[in-house]
């Protein structure tokens, strides 16, 4: 798959590594019931978007992918305070933290 | 060859620590975890000549929602997040067959994709990384981009206060 004079590192490596990382945060979302850890798997999937996405700015040559990276961290970092006030709000009105039970705007 | 052992080295710290965050049962140990996938990230990141991406990786990632998340898990305490188990059975299968198939795909694109390169050294490239290079292009090319995230930051602002101040009318508070 890679070849032999190879002496850095290819950027398929490290588009498979930021792959691998994308499915083990979507099976964190998909499995944990805690809305602690489902933003924490949140967070693994944004990473591994942002490595994929710095491996093709080095590819390509300019920072337009770094650009990019940096406005996914300022997103994520909104993402886990309006996440955290939410759990923190769920947690005040005595409810279990677990999402399989927060089912009250469910049709 | 020296490139190769540091990226090998991070990158299986990266997996391990990530199959950790998604399996280790207290919040706690998972956030601490999550600090081991977002380092070994970092050196990732210096591998590919974003140095200026790595710094900012640990410190307002690795440093300021890290030490958030660990805030909000010792103010709610251990007790009510007694993990009721994960999910088990039915519905896990098909949280299984969905990673399973989008890895699939992902193995083939890899596999057969004709992007010239893709398999080779990467080429030699000037200066994208620096804060020096990063700064030009965030106000010449990208000052919308800049100034938007502005805008998100300050709806999260006033979104997490108001989330905050409701929160605290219902426990009696004003």
């Amino acid at each position: 798959m890679i070849g032999e004079t190879v002496n850095g590192v290819p950027l398929i490596l490290y588009i498979g590594l930021s792959g691998a990382l994308f499915l083990l945060g979507l099976l964190g979302v998909m499995i944990r019931r805690n809305p602690l850890l489902l933003l924490l798997s949140v967070e693994l999937l944004l990473n591994s978007a942002n490595l994929a996405l710095v491996a093709f700015s080095r590819y390509w040559g300019v920072s337009d992918g770094q650009i990019f990276a940096l406005v996914v961290m300022v997103v994520a970092a909104t993402e886990v305070v309006i996440g955290l006030g939410l759990v923190v709000a769920v947690f005040r009105q005595r409810i279990a933290l677990d999402v399989d039970q927060m089912t009250s705007l469910k049709g | 060859m020296g490139e190769q052992i540091v990226f090998g080295f991070a990158a299986a710290a990266a997996i391990v620590s990530a199959i950790m965050v998604i399996t280790l049962k207290g919040p706690f140990r998972a956030t601490v975890a999550l600090i081991g996938t977002l380092l070994s990230l970092a050196v990732l990141f210096i591998l590919l000549m974003a140095p200026f991406v790595a710094a900012i990786q640990v410190i307002v990632y690795a440093g300021a929602i890290v030490v958030l998340f660990l805030f909000v898990i010792a103010y709610l305490g251990e007790r009510p997040l007694a993990e009721v188990g994960d999910r088990l059975g039915r519905y896990a299968v098909f949280a299984w067959i969905a990673v399973i198939a989008l890895g699939a795909q992902g193995v083939i694109v890899l596999a057969t994709t004709k992007l010239p390169g893709f398999r080779d050294d990467p080429k030699q490239i000037g200066d994208i990384g620096s804060p020096r290079a990063i700064g030009e292009s965030f106000l010449d090319r990208f000052i919308v981009p800049f100034e938007a995230t502005s805008l998100a930051l300050l709806v999260a602002a006033v979104g997490a206060v108001l989330l905050a101040k409701r929160a605290v009318r219902h426990e009696g508070g004003r």
